[in-house]
């Protein structure tokens, strides 16, 4: 924090030399006898981890060497520190953001939302109308979420098993990963796939271990408007895939499924983007649907009623 | 407000930094207050404050540091009534940027705030997102949340939410016969993509949950709302009515059974585990099993168990 505030106050920066003998933290410790050595890891330490915390430090080097960095000076830039003093936030803005540092209830992003929405805040912006009544959540329960988006933040490859529905065993993906993105309540991973050199599209529920950040990098312009792409994909997959569905009138299928669909002259059609996550939908709700076409996907629904029928036919003791 | 959690030294860095600009910007506050904003005990904020103190600008010329220096605040105040005030600042006034991180977490809270009725039209989001994007100290990973349509069922319930009355609807709640409800709206929860209405239930006389898949017809009326004060249910918290289940499955498949074993007590045997958790009624069971196919096994109760093969039995036989 001493070394946050020094930087600061300083315009042309501060040398190495000069920051380990006069700022508080290091001083002490260099009085109490720590070799330079420590004391430069230390300082080396605590540069990284004010990066980490979003503290731009800029290192001003020799102009004649400017590899050379004996005489290098060091300086937290004001201008990329604070927030920009042009940017201004309605109440009503607040009020929205209010909303949305709420939705996580996973804990670090959550964390993560009410530490960004402290530091907008103390701007010092009055809330006049509050969005009152609404409770929305965003749930997060997979645990690759984190890797997979510190990975984009640095815009690195990540290999990561993979498993995929009627497959035995999962099978190593490598992609360059660009945006996540939550689509009818389910968490995607949109990225590069290193091997068919193709956009894809994982579903994060399917990845069944660790997600592994290489060492190898990409161009961060990759990232531009990936978002908005992995969306249009899924919406473009969705518009493609509809299945013919006969639903009972006034069953729990028809209430859930009739939002999603437009009639059609045997039953309703409904769009749907993966043929596995559907499958399990409409299996699960028995005998109030059958699928009448596409036929890879009326094969899954009924292999899934086989497969429960199979488990749950006995008593279940003694296997 | 979290309760006693250590606080992590960089964790700590971060709420310094946030700590000056907030305790400048309100002036006086209380500990208490401030504690709750930052999500640390009141004992934790008062060790922050205390810490302050010992911060500042290097001495000059190897020097120690004039008091002038570092942050200094009115000790008497916090020592007899609580109260924070800053009295010598040596800088970080100025809020910081929002990291990457803090950014992209927000970014996707807005963009699921956008699927609330009305917020999309006053077009404040597209400012906020290009803000927020502007005020980030490096380019957040694209956490995008694809918002669900509105449909006249939240329409109503929001315009009834908004101007404090009743709203009437069809109700069909799974296995049983349609009702007409007329309800005092208080809160709607979006959980996992899908819409509830908490209210006041003028047929049950009882504060109730309505999922809005199963509301049809919406009709406002003027009655204005009567019982909005009463206590508000947690969405999903256990009642009386709920059976205890269990099932046993392979590890391997624990991410594709998804949010069944958010709630569960997960026991772990011989490579098996088994899940005992509650549930709400045998309709959402038997369609649970069969969403899974094999993957899950219910073993108790034996009426859930047995629920569970006639409904898949019941189904596959409209394909033979």
């Amino acid at each position: 924090m001493n070394l946050v505030v020094a930087l600061m106050a300083t315009e042309q920066g501060l040398t190495k030399d000069t920051i380990l003998s006069s700022v508080a933290g290091y001083r002490e410790q260099s009085e109490a006898g720590a070799s330079k050595d420590a004391l430069e890891k230390m300082f080396e330490r605590d540069k990284e981890s004010l990066r980490g915390l979003g503290v731009p430090i800029e290192t001003i080097g020799d102009y004649t060497d400017p590899d050379d960095l004996r005489e290098a000076r060091y300086r937290v830039p004001t201008a990329e520190y604070a927030l920009p003093a042009d940017i201004e936030f309605t109440p009503a803005e607040i009020a929205l953001l209010n909303v949305a540092g709420g939705v996580w209830s996973q804990r670090s992003l959550s964390a993560q939302a009410r530490s960004g929405l402290r530091k907008i805040r103390a701007l010092g912006i009055a809330v006049d109308e509050p969005i009152i009544g609404y409770s929305p959540r965003i749930s997060l329960r997979e645990p690759s979420f984190a890797a997979l988006q510190s990975a984009i933040e640095q815009s690195r490859v990540v290999t990561f098993p993979y498993l995929k529905p009627g497959e035995q065993a999962a099978r190593v993906r490598r992609i360059r990963p660009l945006a996540l993105v939550e689509y009818e309540a389910r968490w995607h991973v949109y990225g590069i796939d290193v091997a068919i050199g193709a956009d894809r599209t994982f579903l994060l529920s399917r990845i069944v271990g660790d997600v592994v950040i290489s060492r190898e990098s990409f161009e961060p312009t990759l990232r531009d408007g990936a978002g908005e792409r992995a969306l249009a994909g899924l919406r473009d997959v969705a518009a493609r895939n509809s299945a013919l569905l006969e639903v009972n009138p006034g069953s729990e299928a028809s209430l859930r499924l009739n939002r999603r669909a437009t009639p059609a002259e045997q039953g309703i059609r409904v769009p749907f983007v993966d043929v596995h996550v559907f499958a399990d939908e409409l299996a699960s709700y028995g005998p109030e649907v059958r699928v009448v076409e596409p036929a890879e996907l009326r094969v899954e629904v009924v292999r899934r009623l086989e497969a429960a029928l199979g488990t749950h036919t006995g008593s279940g003791s003694g296997r | 407000m979290s309760a006693g959690r250590p606080v992590l030294a960089t964790d700590r860095a971060a709420l310094m930094l946030q700590l000056v600009p907030y305790l400048i910007g309100k002036g006086e506050v209380s500990v208490a207050e401030a504690a709750d904003e930052f999500d640390v005990t009141p004992a934790q904020m008062r060790g922050m404050v205390e810490k302050l103190t010992v911060i500042g600008l290097p001495g000059e010329g190897g020097f120690w540091q004039l008091p002038n220096d570092l942050f200094d605040i009115d000790w008497d105040l916090l020592d007899e009534r609580d109260l924070i005030v800053i009295t010598n600042s040596v800088g970080l006034e100025r809020a910081p940027r929002l990291t990457a991180r803090e950014a992209a977490a927000l970014l996707a809270g807005l963009q699921l705030a956008r699927s609330l009725p009305g917020v999309e039209e006053g077009g404040v989001i597209s400012g906020l997102l290009a803000k927020l994007a502007r005020g980030a100290s490096s380019a957040p990973a694209d956490v995008i949340v694809a918002p669900a349509p509105v449909d006249d069922v939240r329409i109503a319930v929001d315009t009834a939410l908004q101007r404090g009355v009743a709203v009437s609807f069809t109700y069909r709640a799974p296995d049983a016969a349609p009702t007409t409800r007329t309800v005092d709206p208080v809160k709607v929860h979006i959980a996992n993509g899908q819409w509830y209405l908490q209210g006041w239930c003028h047929l049950r006389k009882a504060m109730r949950t309505f999922h809005l898949d199963r509301v049809s017809d919406p009709v406002l009326t003027d009655i204005p709302i009567a019982h909005g004060e009463e206590p508000v249910p947690g969405l999903f918290e256990p009642s009386e009515h709920d059976i205890v289940v269990r099932m046993r499955y392979a590890p391997s498949v624990a991410t594709l059974l998804g949010d069944y074993l958010d709630r569960a007590d997960v026991q772990t045997e011989d490579g098996v585990w088994r899940a005992t958790r509650r549930m709400g009624g045998e309709r959402s069971l038997r369609g649970r099993a069969a969403r899974r196919g094999g993957d899950g096994e219910t073993l108790e109760p034996l009426a859930a168990r047995r629920a569970a093969e006639e409904w898949a039995g019941a189904g596959l036989a409209q394909y033979a």
